[in-house]
């Protein structure tokens, strides 16, 4: 235990918990809307179109995640545009957009000389990986995006619930699913360094959906699913630390965990109301 | 008998002009004319296929139409408030949302009014934790209505109202219906029930031809409304083929 608490005297678990924390109640939030309405497979479509923009950075000597960023923005952009064209599949376009970009990013990789080992952390994260420098865009990024989250919060319920019917009431619908969508890719993005494009999603949905296990309304799905998502996130990075492992799959298997937990206490609801 | 003109901003909250609506290529409505009467409880009746849902989705701002005008009267100086029920939803199962939490976002309905609301529609307060998903069709087309009867539309569209709800509760909403209109709601309802039009309605809008066999109006409705059936643009001398209007039965 107190190995634990010397584990918060480095920095740069410091800076991992601080910004593993900030993800954590950004995607909690976005995520309660994005699973709803079946866009998970986006999240995996943008974070892995973005490795294009790392390519890129690498390649270039330029800051790999101001080009993932780009790539992200346009991606969310796109799919916000044509989410509801009837001669595109949704899935299909996100698919579409995940294939181009890795393909173009492996493609980029194979052509660059030399060995790059960032670039396994960059798929898997890294506990060390994370500067001030992406503290600082990540807190900056929270500061931007939560005020938008209350502003948009009504329409983002309605639209969830039924767009129709939220547009016939004049609520700002187009701009709130921009917004989601813009602003989900860009936090997932930014959670890259950390939790690694491969497993990044899993930090979006899985605690949404395992607080839709033992929950029964929004308020408290919206309450747990913060919770859970720094509770697995920051278990996830001491076992990183601890095991000296990618911190990516640690967190992403904590947060499994945390879901099987879940669903065991559904089920003993479940068999306590059938007896009752 | 009167009939309504165009351009007369006291009789009519909402008028369309020769109105055409293309989907997927399909010309679904080709120049439409006709009006919806303030305070009245208009019908929308058609063969299916015959535009009525995409009439409707026009004059809500949900579908574009290709060529013609919309024009809505508000009587204040504020924006109409329209309200909508559609004759189906589907909620996204993964959403936790409550019935309380529903009406507290679409309405912004406090839990001291929750009881009034409801009560008004016939929807049991036992449901109110429950969660939109788990709700029965006719339940969650009460809980609709509720909703947006709390917002206090001047004008509310109802789509197949009665289509999921049982007989008893069924009359309950058409005394609601009827009890909103006398309170200064326009109300528009599309329905195929023609025993419903017949003891309700005020005024019926008919989508379509004219000379088919199989135009509902030709055997609901007395001869001298079926005369009033050829007048659908503003222009008494022209005659649409298609489209029928009737006023006041």
């Amino acid at each position: 235990m107190e190995e634990i608490f010397q584990l918060v005297s480095f920095p740069f678990m410091q800076r991992a918990f601080i910004s593993c924390i900030i993800l954590s109640v950004l995607l909690g939030l976005l995520g309660t809307f994005i699973v709803p309405r079946k866009m998970a497979f986006m999240a995996d479509g943008i974070t892995h179109a973005s490795l294009l923009g790392i390519a890129l950075g690498l390649l270039l000597g330029v800051f790999p995640l101001a080009l993932a960023l780009t790539i992200a923005i346009i991606t969310g952009a796109i799919v916000a545009a044509l989410r509801n064209n009837p001669r595109i599949t949704l899935d299909g376009l996100i698919g579409i957009l995940l294939v181009t970009g890795m393909s173009s990013a492996i493609i980029i990789f194979a052509l660059t000389p030399g060995y790059k080992p960032e670039l396994f952390s960059y798929l898997f994260g890294s506990v060390v990986a994370t500067t001030w420098v992406d503290v600082y865009v990540i807190c900056g990024l929270a500061v931007i995006t939560l005020p938008l989250i209350k502003y948009f919060w009504r329409s983002l319920v309605l639209t969830t619930v039924h767009e129709q019917l939220s547009r016939v009431m004049n609520l700002p619908a187009h701009t709130a699913n921009y917004f989601l969508y813009i602003f989900t890719a860009i936090t997932l993005v930014t959670g890259v360094k950390l939790l690694g494009i491969i497993l990044v999603s899993g930090l979006l949905i899985i605690p949404v959906l395992s607080a839709n296990l033992i929950t029964n309304s929004l308020r408290k799905a919206v309450i747990v699913t913060i919770t859970l998502a720094i509770l697995g996130s920051i278990v996830g990075l001491i076992m990183s630390f601890i095991f000296d492992l990618p911190s990516g799959p640690c967190i992403a298997l904590t947060l499994v965990v945390l879901l099987l937990g879940c669903f065991v206490v559904n089920t003993l609801i479940r068999m306590t109301k059938t007896s009752a | 008998m009167s009939i309504t003109r165009f351009n007369n901003k006291d009789q009519n909250i909402i008028e369309l002009e020769d109105v055409s609506i293309v989907r997927d290529s399909n010309t679904v409505i080709r120049d439409a004319s006709c009006c919806i009467p303030r305070n009245q409880l208009t019908f929308i009746v058609g063969e299916n296929g015959s535009g009525k849902t995409s009439m409707v989705s026009s004059i809500l701002g949900l579908l574009d139409i290709s060529s013609g005008r919309i024009t809505y009267n508000s009587s204040t100086d504020k924006e109409l408030v329209i309200g909508y029920v559609p004759q189906k939803v589907e909620f996204p199962e993964h959403f936790q949302l409550t019935v309380t939490e529903y009406l507290k976002y679409s309405a912004h309905i406090s839990k001291h009014d929750l009881s009034a609301v409801l009560e008004r529609v016939d929807f049991p307060e036992s449901h109110l934790k429950q969660r939109i998903t788990e709700l029965s069709g006719g339940q969650m087309q009460k809980l609709l209505l509720a909703a947006e009867l709390a917002r206090n539309p001047d004008i509310l569209f109802l789509d197949e109202p009665l289509s999921n709800i049982d007989q008893g509760s069924g009359k309950h909403i058409i005394d609601v219906i009827m009890e909103i209109k006398d309170q200064g709601v326009t109300i528009v309802l599309i329905s195929h029930d023609w025993q419903l039009v017949s003891s309700c309605a005020d005024c019926v809008i008919c989508l379509s031809c004219t000379s088919s066999p199989n135009c509902p109006c030709k055997n609901s409705l007395s001869e001298g409304n079926r005369e009033l059936l050829q007048i659908t643009s503003h222009n008494e001398h022209v005659t649409h083929e298609g489209y029928c209007y009737v006023q006041n039965l």
